[in-house]
């Protein structure tokens, strides 16, 4: 199948090889959560809620007495897929999710300042297009910010591709299953680091590169929408104080 | 996961009593309910309702199944409601899997009515394609996305916003001798029926808190309540289901009071869902 | 006829209730009369119950223990506890209740079928919940574990019944004995105590759990369509029922009193 027009350029879905889907972030979305946003890219819409920090449930589960104990939950929703299936809760790939989730998240938050406490980040999919992992980041990173958890540095994550020799931004659910390479890279936006890294197939040494760096600067630009979206919520807030 | 003060249980059920609730409320007053229709473009019909901090989304999905050998001439409808964690954490994991069943247990016995088919809010046999061949199966998702209490009424609410979203598929079906006489189905993509929602009923609880009873009791009220019963009533006033929750016993006068308030109530709130679906539809349709 | 249930323990709702009830349960015989009373499969009338057999016991390792047999529905109760709560509960001032319906394989015609049935353990919970004195075993635990060995109507209702009998049996503190009955609405006609052929023709169910003595409905279920009037009738005729088998249970449990004290 062409992913991209060999006459225009453009991919499936009309957009160039370089270009983002559509961006909406919305934060304060499930009211009683400490903190929550929807995050859509494209078709694919994430909300994002975070409980905490509060007191640590369950006892076992603190492994160091002096950081914050972070939990993340990642679940689908029944009608998020075009094919409607019954799946257990807690399957291997929700659990994967949450684990990645979890893990770059940490990465950013400052857990010593919280100690004897526990954060839990839940993530439910409404609808998934592709870039599900990618889209529930960037709704958790807003959602931790609306909670006020103190994070060291903004995490956004953006996936691209590498189909018909050309490298692809932002992949949606089709060029997702057409079985190409799919890097997703999470970034600590101003510190210009990565926290998340992985990719499925194979590539070329020199390709990789260009194909991370392209995710990279789809992160970036997510991270400017994030920033953008925070300011306009705490003027907001701001307004409402008067 | 509510956790309230003496004092604030007192102010609560004094409130109650005093028919002037901690929001402002009446006894007998919903609270503001928003509708949005088509907010899963990939289901035939979906609805959102929010009523105060409660949100709900519903989703309906039409799929082409076969009839069971009992039943030729009728399709399936499943119903089934997820509450996620972001409504609150202590629906992480499994800890949700015993409300989802009840909430889906109640709603199923209020929609799809008797054994036998009757008083369903959904007529199956305009489900069928081909008799005993063909029929539509429709799957009816429920997702909780923020709970403050009176979820199995907003779950009922956004489920009857949701089907009368719902456009099925015309099927043009062909039958063809190569095949030995098995149907060939044809898809429209444009044509679409619409399904007849005036006798999906909606459900009202009435909570019972001290010696008496509410409707749409916010999860600090539901936290006071001694027992509730649901009644889903349809327009023409006839009661479709019921369902008691809470541990204490109610006195028979007193459940045929609630059935008759409730009566009474859904009318009501039949009328403001029904004003709200036309101004989705028309927000829609701009 | 009527000699030969009472020796098998039949009870038919109806014969000294009060005069309003009389009336009304009247009115609903002159409705039904209208619409030809057909005889039922298993040669009851409409307002029959199928003999009760009950007997607590038959499980000599729990604490109590009740066997129920409603024509073809069989099931049998157990009782544990109060003992200790499992170490992941938090503390509680009042005891828990934890209940468990289950089906053997062979309980229906298609094996494996009574597994649908998944919301019933809920269901029993609810129904028996406002009945125990939970407060008077706080800490620990009671378990009811419900077995249902054959199924043929009215299973969930026949499980409520047996239940509250082998709480009674272990001893457990209750307000009341909570018993159970259901009916099933077919076309005109209202039928208590439905097989499971019945219930499933049926154009709408009502279950209703009551405590006779303290005139209280402890879980009450609906499903079909059903006019306001039907409504009123049906949960009084199950109400009635629900005493007279209450009056069944209480001489079983005394049957077992004078066993044990001879």
């Amino acid at each position: 199948m062409e992913h991209v027009n060999p006459l225009t350029g453009f991919r499936v879905d009309g957009r160039r090889p370089n270009e983002m889907r559509q961006l909406r972030g919305e934060v304060g979305v499930v009211s009683r959560a400490d903190g929550s946003a929807l995050f859509e890219m494209g078709n694919t819409r994430v909300i994002a809620a975070v409980y905490g920090p509060r007191e640590i449930q369950n006892r076992s589960q603190q492994v160091n007495l002096k950081e914050a104990l972070v939990r993340c939950e990642y679940r689908m929703a029944e009608f998020s897929t075009g094919d409607r299936r019954r799946k257990p809760k807690g399957d291997r790939r929700s659990t994967e999710i949450s684990l990645v989730i979890r893990q770059t998240m940490e990465a950013s938050i400052l857990t010593h300042l919280m100690p004897h406490s526990q954060i839990d980040i839940f993530v439910q999919v409404l609808q998934a297009d592709g870039g599900t992992r990618s889209a529930c980041i960037n709704a958790a990173t807003l959602a931790l910010a609306d909670a006020g958890i103190p994070m060291k540095d903004i995490v956004t994550s953006c996936s691209a591709g590498y189909l018909c020799s050309t490298p692809l931004l932002d992949l949606n659910y089709i060029e997702d299953s057409a079985g190409g390479p799919d890097v997703t890279v999470g970034i600590l936006a101003k510190m210009d680091k990565v926290t998340l890294l992985q990719m499925d197939a194979k590539l070329p040494m020199d390709t990789f590169e260009t194909v991370m760096e392209l995710a990279t600067e789809g992160c970036k630009a997510i991270a400017t929408y994030i920033r953008e979206v925070l300011l306009e919520n705490t003027k907001q807030l701001e307004c409402q104080r008067g | 996961m509510v956790g309230l003060s003496e004092g604030e249980k007192h102010f609560i059920r004094g409130g109650i009593a005093q028919d002037l609730r901690a929001d402002g409320r009446t006894r007998l007053q919903f609270r503001a309910v928003t509708v949005e229709t088509g907010i899963i473009p990939q289901a035939n019909g979906s609805a959102r309702v929010r009523m105060g901090a409660t949100e709900v989304i519903a989703s309906v999905k039409a799929e082409l199944g076969k009839p069971t050998i009992l039943h030729p001439g009728k399709g399936k409808v499943s119903i089934y409601v997820d509450c996620s964690p972001t409504a609150a954490p202590m629906f992480e994991g499994r800890g949700s899997e015993e409300l989802s069943a009840e909430l889906s247990v109640a709603l199923q016995r209020c929609l799809l009515g008797g054994k036998s088919g009757a008083g369903a809010a959904i007529d199956l046999s305009s489900l069928i394609v081909i008799e005993g061949k063909a029929c539509w199966d429709l799957y009816i998702d429920g997702l909780v996305v923020s709970s403050d209490g009176n979820l199995l009424d907003a779950l009922a609410a956004a489920i009857k916003v949701a089907l009368s979203d719902t456009g099925i598929p015309k099927v043009n079906v062909s039958l063809n001798a190569e095949t030995d006489g098995e149907p060939e189905f044809d898809i429209s993509d444009e044509d679409f029926l619409q399904f007849d929602t005036s006798s999906v009923p909606v459900i009202v609880t009435l909570t019972k808190v001290g010696k008496h009873y509410i409707v749409d009791a916010t999860s600090e009220e539901e936290s006071q309540m001694s027992s509730a019963v649901s009644v889903s009533v349809n327009r023409l006033g006839q009661i479709c289901g019921m369902t008691k929750r809470g541990g204490a016993g109610l006195d028979p006068s007193v459940i045929f009071d609630m059935i008759s308030v409730a009566k009474h109530v859904s009318q009501r709130f039949i009328s403001l869902l029904d004003s709200e679906i036309a101004a989705a539809e028309a927000a829609d349709a701009e | 006829m009527s000699a030969a249930a009472a020796a098998s323990g039949t009870y038919t709702p109806a014969a000294e209730a009060g005069g309003k009830r009389r009336e009304k349960r009247e009115e609903l015989r002159r409705h039904l009369a209208e619409d030809a009373d057909w005889p039922r499969a298993d040669g009851r009338s409409i307002h029959d119950c199928r003999p009760a057999f009950m007997q607590t016991g038959p499980t000599t390792a729990a604490s109590g223990s009740a066997y129920a047999e409603f024509g073809k529905t069989k099931v049998i109760v157990s009782v544990f506890g109060p003992r200790e709560s499992k170490k992941a509960m938090l503390y509680s001032d009042t005891g828990r209740l934890n209940c468990s319906v289950s089906y053997t394989t062979f309980a229906t015609g298609i094996r494996g079928q009574g597994l649908e049935n998944k919301e019933y353990s809920g269901m029993l919970h609810k129904a028996l919940e406002g009945a125990v004195m939970l407060h008077t075993f706080p800490k620990t635990t009671v378990d009811v574990f419900a077995l249902v060995l054959e199924s043929g109507g009215s299973d969930l209702p026949i499980i409520i019944s047996c239940a509250s009998l082998a709480l009674a049996d272990a001893g457990i503190m209750m307000y009341d004995l909570v018993t159970s009955v259901s009916v099933s609405c077919l076309g005109k006609n209202v039928i208590i105590d439905p097989t499971s052929d019945e219930e499933a023709w049926q154009d709408g169910g009502l279950m209703v759990s009551y405590m006779p003595t303290r005139r209280e409905i402890t879980q009450l279920t609906l499903t079909g369509e059903w006019s306001d009037g039907k409504i009123t009738n049906a949960v009084e005729l199950c109400m009635d029922a629900c005493g007279k088998l209450c009056e069944i249970l209480r001489e079983r449990l005394k049957d077992t009193a004078v066993l044990e004290s001879e």
